[in-house]
């Protein structure tokens, strides 16, 4: 059985593929507040990669700074084998909880 | 022309919240957002609020299970006092004290372990004192909405009375940086003999 994740670790993991060979912090945030559709918090998203990373879901590098970062470096993510499989585990349940239900409900509560 | 600079004071806390691995990384990520997108969308004043918003979601982020711990003992110690009445409270204040003590220790030699700087033990010290000085009020203002009849009342005024219960946690906060400093240091030389993992 694959890590279990939470909403908010599917959407930075998800964020993570998207961006493919330009997900770094950054470009990470703004996807995932693009998605989310609200303001996200820097260090929330620092903190699930972090946590993410530990897990070995995440693999990361450091990439060159840029004039505009004073030079600071760039840490990219990419996803693991097992970061794939987490999601798609969360994927499937989710499947599996919807099985027979169209959506969106309809019908008062 | 110069490119515009977030507060420097808010760039030093940003520093000291950060694990060394990610310091470059993460303050970078700030300030690329901070210049690029920010400062020019909002002007020099609202970024800078902006950054400091940031930091201080990073110093949540990063001291809320230590304030969550603190506040969770203060508040049981609390409701213990109030609905468990004793005449005698050392055995209490004992046990108390070395909960927050040990809390304290552990939130300043995390962040400093990680961090490799002894100053970010005393930044966890006063977060984790002040994040749960908020957290108490709230928790000890559920305490008395849930009971306060009279000899709730009784054992309020028998353990101190309602003033301390509020002002207390605040308080708190000089011996918090104290013991923060305190981790921070052992913290900073465990550091050094036990290398913080690296991404």
């Amino acid at each position: 059985m694959a890590e279990v994740l939470g909403s908010f670790e599917q959407a930075v993991l998800l964020a993570v593929v998207r961006l493919d060979d330009e997900a770094y912090g950054r470009a990470i945030l703004k996807e995932v507040q693009a998605r989310l559709k609200r303001e996200v918090a820097a260090g929330a998203v620092h903190a699930t990669l972090s946590r993410l990373d530990h897990k070995g879901l995440l693999v990361s590098r450091l990439g060159p700074g840029t004039e505009i970062r004073a030079g600071r470096p760039r840490r990219f993510y990419s996803i693991s084998a097992s970061g794939r499989r987490a999601l798609n585990d969360a994927r499937a349940v989710v499947d599996h909880l919807w099985r027979g239900f169209r959506w969106p409900l309809k019908g008062a509560l | 022309m110069t490119e515009p600079r977030p507060p420097h004071w808010a760039e030093a806390f940003l520093h000291l919240l950060l694990a060394r691995e990610h310091r470059q990384t993460v303050s970078g990520d700030l300030l690329e957002e901070y210049r690029e997108n920010i400062h020019p969308r909002r002007g020099q004043v609202a970024a800078d609020r902006w950054y400091v918003g940031q930091v201080a979601g990073f110093v949540f982020s990063g001291n809320w299970l230590w304030a969550a711990l603190f506040s969770g003992s203060f508040i049981a110690r609390t409701a213990l006092d109030w609905f468990v009445p004793t005449s005698d409270f050392s055995a209490r204040s004992k046990v108390s004290t070395a909960i927050a003590v040990a809390i304290l220790l552990c939130a300043g030699f995390r962040a400093a372990w990680q961090s490799g700087l002894v100053r970010s033990g005393l930044l966890a010290g006063i977060a984790t004192t002040f994040l749960s000085a908020v957290i108490s009020a709230i928790g000890t203002g559920c305490l008395l909405a849930m009971r306060h009849d009279a000899a709730t009342f009784a054992a309020i005024q028998g353990s101190g009375g309602l003033a301390e219960v509020f002002t207390l946690p605040i308080l708190l906060v000089i011996p918090g940086m104290l013991l923060g400093a305190l981790g921070g240091m052992l913290g900073g030389i465990a550091g050094k003999s036990i290398p913080h993992r690296q991404s």
